[in-house]
This record gives C-alpha cells, structure tokens and sequence, in this order.
C-alpha cells in the first residue's frame, strides 16, 4: 500500500514537472525604439555583467570606476559577477529549451564561445548597429569588427577590446629575444629545458601554437582550407614538424607542457623558464608592477607577427534588462573608457576604437598614456598583428598537435 | 615513546607546512626561486579581500550561513538513512547501498545539467533554496556512509533496551542514538560542510550568479594564477572553515556533558 502510494506520487510529480508549462512574461520590446526611449527604459535598473573574474585590477576597475560612473551618468546599478570563461554557456542551453527568462544581461565572449552561443540561437541582435558609440568611434568595416574567430559577427555583438599575442622574454637570462620560430629554435638549443609554452587545452597555449603554424607555412595556407583533419594535416605538416624537431630542448624534454598559462607565468617569475607569454600585450607590466615578473622582463613579436583578436559582449537571448545592456555596452565604448582600459595600471587592453575617429581631444586621451619602455607600442603591434583562424579549425589544430607532438615518441 | 614523538612531529609539520606556506605566498609581492625567503612584503592579497568593493567578506559570510544550512539538511537526510541501511533487511538493500554511491561516480556536472532544466520548471532557479537543495546532493553519500559506519559498529542494543523499557522513538533518539554517535555527527558534518562550502560549478549553474559563494570568487583566481591574491582568499578559506569546525566541537561538548 505504502509504496503503491509513493509510487503515484512520483509519478504525478514527474507529470506536473514535465507538463509545467512557464508563463511567459510580456516584455518590452526595444527593437523599434530610439536611443532616447532606450536611455529612458533603462534608467534606475540594474544591469548584471558577466565575465571572467581572475584578474583583479580589471574587477577592481569595473566595480569601482566603471560601475560608479555607469551610476552617475545613466542612473543604472552595474552588478559584476565573476566567471570561468564558459561556463555561462550550459546555463544558456537549458534557458533556451524551456524559454525561460535568464539572469544575464551583458556577457563578455568571443571565438569558439560566440559561435556556438550564436549558432544556437542564445545571443539576442543584431543589437550593435543601435549603438550610438559603436557607430560613431568604430570602423565597422575593418576585419577585426566584422569577424570573431573567423565567423561574422553581424552585429550580435560589440566589440569590448582587442588582444595580441606577445611573447615575454627575461632580458638578463637570454642573449637575443627570437624574431621568428627559427631563431627560438637556437633558443631553445642554447638553453635547453628552459623554454616551453602551455599544453594546446590551454587559450595561450593554443593560441601560441597557431602562431608557429603562422610563422612556418603563413596565414595564407589555411585561410580557405576545409575544416577536416586530412586537409588540414598536409597544409600544418611544416609547423608540426618544427614543433617536434623543437621538442627535446623544451622544458621536461617536450614529454609535458604546463597545462594552464598560469602555470607557466609562476614558472617564468620563479625563474625555472625564460620565456613566457600573454594575451594582452601590456600584461607585462602590470606582472612587473606587481613584483611578479623581474624588472629585465620584456615584451617581443615575431617578425611576421602574431595572432591578434577582439573580443565582445553580447546580451543573451533572454536577458531580462536588454536597454540597461545597451547602456552600458555603448559606455565602454566611449573614448573615456577606453583609454583608460588601455593604461597598464588599468588593464592593458588595446582600444577597439578607431584614433582617426576621434577628435583632438579624444586622442589625447590615448597619447597620455605611459606605457613604457618593456611594452611594445601600439602601432607596431598593429603592423604586426594577423587575424585569427576560423573557430572550427581550432579544435582540429588542437587535437593534430596532441596526436603528432605530444604523443610522439 | 620518544620514536612516536617524533613521527607525530614530522606529521604535523608534513600537514602544517602547506598552510604555513600559503600563508607566506599571500604575504609575498615577489619570491622568485632560489630564495629562500619571499623577497617583498606585500599586503595587496588582503587589501583585496577586504577591500568593501569587492564585496568578499558579506559573500564569506553568506557562504558559510548557506553551507552551515546545507549541513543540518544533509545530516537530517543521511541520519535516517544510515540507521534504515544498518538495522533494517529489505530488498535491494544491496543496491541501494551502491546506489548511495552515485553522485561520487557520475559527474556532478551532468546531473546538474538535468536538474538545472527541473529548477527551471519549478522556479528555484536563481534562488537559495535550489543552491542549497543542489548542494544536499554531493554530501549525501559522505553522510550516510560515515553514519552508516558507526551504527554498524556500534549496533543498536541499547537502543532496544530502551524502547523494552519504554522509551519513545524520540526519545531514544534524543537520549541515547545523538549522544553515542555525536563526535561521528560532528566528523560527517564537518567533511559535508566542506564539500558544500567548495562547490563551484553546480553553485554557479543553479544559483546563475545571483547567489555568489565564496568559491565562484575564488575560482577565476585560480584558474589565473595570481597566487598572491588566490592565497589570501585561500588563508581566509581556511580560517572559515577551522573556526566552524572548532566552534561546532565547542558546541557538541558542551551540550555532550549535559547528558553524560
């Protein structure tokens, strides 16, 4: 009798949760309205932002500066949360298959993530071009702005920042700072167990990997290659073997690669190897700053360039608070914010706003900036800067160098 | 005797030189190797951590309420359980014994994936009380497990003696069952108080950022590896949860003697 009982309810509990249906709330739809009606809709809410959380003067930054003007400026309560960079997207999925309403308003994103948020439908757009700041300051022609990885972006995103892979050097261990796979080849010959960089699971590492692919058969040869194993396998067939010729002279002979960026930047202040490298090209002096990296650390390219991408924000499908998003994305646009989010003592980050956009007065702002002298100044970088491959290469990349580098013998 | 001394020693330094090394990277601004020594005294870890806009101390304080929660709910659902799988012979006793045991072996983030979608239906999504019924679930097995080995042990004659004499369920529970099993009580929700208080993905998934743990800070931070700043949050961590589990063991004895 007891279990029979326990057993109905169950079972009506399973029904009552599958036949549940969720109310739908009527929502304002901002689509038609101007920016005024918008900036009026979002005043007095609460707009939550969600990105990575790991460094603390960008957290710092965005809740103290950025939040306090956002407050002062539009009357909008900027909440932060803090984030591993895809975790966002599982949660996304389930909202979507019960369309129902999220907790996200912005989200920071960009390659493989806004590809498959963008793919399935998770992002809300096109919402860029509405952006007053966006079509005033940005070129929305250039590939950079277009393309996310590759994939077009088609205003269902805006872009937040721009990155460029630079290698880091320690200038008192290392004679000469390599100029292209080459030289850091001799490198690693002179100083064997000294170099390394992060297991390709790793964003840098990966990143690093592509770069040397770059540097050995050109941007060029995958631009228009079919994502299969075979195709791609024959056009990286150079790199991949450089990777290997190079490998007994890395770190623990090649048999293992630090598995996070982290760990290789502790590695390179404790002095166990030479070189390592960052995303964000000023990354190097807010590391000596802090004490972390030593003083004769400096910041190189290759001669033919390294990988460069921006990245986004995006508001999710179902965000609950679509104008106080636009708000506040349009304000990190602002010649303001972005220059002080390309000041090292900030951030680092380089600006995605065009300077010849700007006005006397707003180009200042990014001429009193000191970047000093181990960064590499911006306009070198951008000459040197190659765009991203296609996000679906990635992987492929990524699991060719398992196979071919790390796993042979 | 002065061989057990000294093993007892290396012991205690083996588990103590960790901490007392955490403690020293929080402090440190740059401590290259081969220093011995960390080079520079820097407070920027605890400047962080303290500092009002981050917010952490009001988020340390809410975590250590939620997993406190997540706790007695825990042991409320494991006590029952673990005296019905010593003392009682059903079917599928067997079965139910292994699976006890799932939420260690099937990833927590697949099950949270279902769940999440049956949050979502239900409403608790985004809200305490699905953090903490999401956070019940790891800890399970911890309890019923640890529970389940005491009442093994120690039987349940005296437990019949006393209902022989007339003792109500209640009251033997109240009077003899708590009182013999507590310092294991205390064992059990000390490991399940920690397994809440570590959660992070299903923390974030379930509580979609409106409930920020303490772990959901710490995270980022060390997937970043600024170890300056991951060890003071780490130091912090780890005062929060000795002084639970101290303060708790002050409890128990004190309400122990009442009995003895």
């Amino acid at each position: 009798m007891f279990k029979k009982s326990i057993l109905y309810v169950l079972l009506c509990l399973g029904m009552f949760l599958n036949l549940g249906c969720l109310k739908d709330k009527s929502e304002v739809d901002i689509s038609s309205k101007n920016w005024d009606e918008i900036l009026k809709l979002a005043s007095g809410t609460k707009v939550t932002f969600y990105g990575w959380g790991g460094d603390e003067n960008i957290n710092r930054w965005i809740d103290e500066v950025v939040a306090k003007d956002i407050k002062q400026k539009y009357n909008i309560t900027l909440e932060r949360v803090p984030m591993l960079p895809n975790e966002f997207l599982p949660k996304l999925l389930n909202e979507k298959q019960l369309g129902s309403e999220g907790v996200i308003d912005i989200v920071w994103i960009n390659g493989e993530n806004f590809f498959n948020a963008k793919n399935q439908g998770l992002l809300y757009g096109p919402f860029a071009y509405k952006l007053p700041n966006f079509n005033k300051y940005v070129d929305k022609n250039s590939s950079d702005v277009l393309y996310d990885f590759g994939y077009p972006v088609e205003g269902f995103e805006a872009p937040y920042g721009k990155a460029q892979l630079v290698l880091i050097g320690d200038t008192a261990k290392l004679d000469y700072l390599p100029k292209n796979h080459k030289e850091l080849l001799e490198i690693a010959k002179k100083y064997p167990g000294k170099i390394t960089y992060p297991d390709a699971s790793d964003f840098t590492g990966s990143a690093f990997i592509r770069n040397i692919i770059y540097d050995v058969v050109g941007y060029e040869a995958l631009k228009d290659i079919k994502p299969n194993k075979e195709d791609v396998k024959k056009a990286i067939k150079p790199a991949l073997d450089f990777l290997v010729e190079l490998k007994p002279y890395l770190w623990r002979q090649g048999k293992a690669y630090p598995s996070t960026l982290a760990q290789l930047d502790n590695m390179f202040s404790d002095g166990e190897v030479y070189i390592t490298m960052n995303y964000t090209p000023y990354h190097v002096l807010t590391k000596i700053n802090e004490g972390d990296f030593s003083k004769t650390a400096k910041a190189f390219i290759f001669n033919k360039g390294t990988i460069s991408n921006t990245h986004f924000l995006a508001i999710p499908f179902n965000a609950p608070n679509k104008a106080g998003a636009l708000v506040v994305i349009n304000h990190l646009l602002s010649p303001s914010i972005q220059a002080q989010k390309y000041n090292p003592k900030t951030w680092g980050d380089l600006p995605v706003i065009s300077s010849n956009l700007l006005n006397e007065e707003e180009k200042k702002l990014f001429e009193n900036v000191n970047l000093g002298k181990e960064a590499i100044p911006q306009d070198v970088l951008v000459k040197h800067s190659i765009p991203e491959m296609r996000a679906e290469l990635i992987p492929i990349i990524e699991s060719l160098w398992r196979e071919v580098v790390l796993a042979d013998e | 005797m002065n061989i057990n001394k000294i093993l007892v020693r290396i012991i205690a330094l083996l588990l103590f030189f960790p901490i007392l090394f955490m403690v020293f990277l929080s402090l440190s601004g740059a401590w290259p190797w081969p220093f011995l020594m960390p080079k520079s005294i820097s407070l920027r870890g605890y400047l962080y951590v303290f500092n009002p806009s981050t917010k952490i101390l009001k988020i340390l304080i809410n975590s250590i309420l939620l997993s406190l929660i997540v706790t007695f709910i825990t042991i409320a659902i494991s006590l029952p359980a673990a005296n019905a799988l010593a003392f009682y012979d059903f079917k599928g006793k067997n079965i139910i014994k292994v699976l006890l045991f799932l939420p260690l072996i099937v990833p927590m983030i697949a099950v949270t994936m279902g769940i999440h979608l049956i949050f979502i239906r239900l409403g608790i999504v985004n809200t305490y009380l699905g953090v903490i019924l999401i956070h019940v679930i790891p800890g399970i097995p911890y309890g019923v497990k640890i529970l389940l080995n005491v009442f093994e042990l120690k039987g349940n004659k005296i437990e019949l003696q006393a209902k022989i004499l007339g003792a109500s369920t209640w009251q033997v529970l109240r009077y003899i069952t708590i009182p013999i099993i507590m310092p294991t009580l205390v064992v059990a929700g000390s490991v399940i108080y920690i397994i809440s208080f570590t959660q992070y993905f299903i923390t974030f998934l379930i509580g979609g950022g409106k409930i920020i743990t303490y772990s959901i800070i710490l995270f980022p931070f060390a997937e970043s590896g600024d170890r300056t700043i991951l060890s003071a949050l780490s130091v912090i961590f780890v005062i929060s949860v000795l002084a639970i589990i101290y303060l708790s063991e002050k409890l128990v004895k004190k309400i122990y003697k009442n009995y003895i």
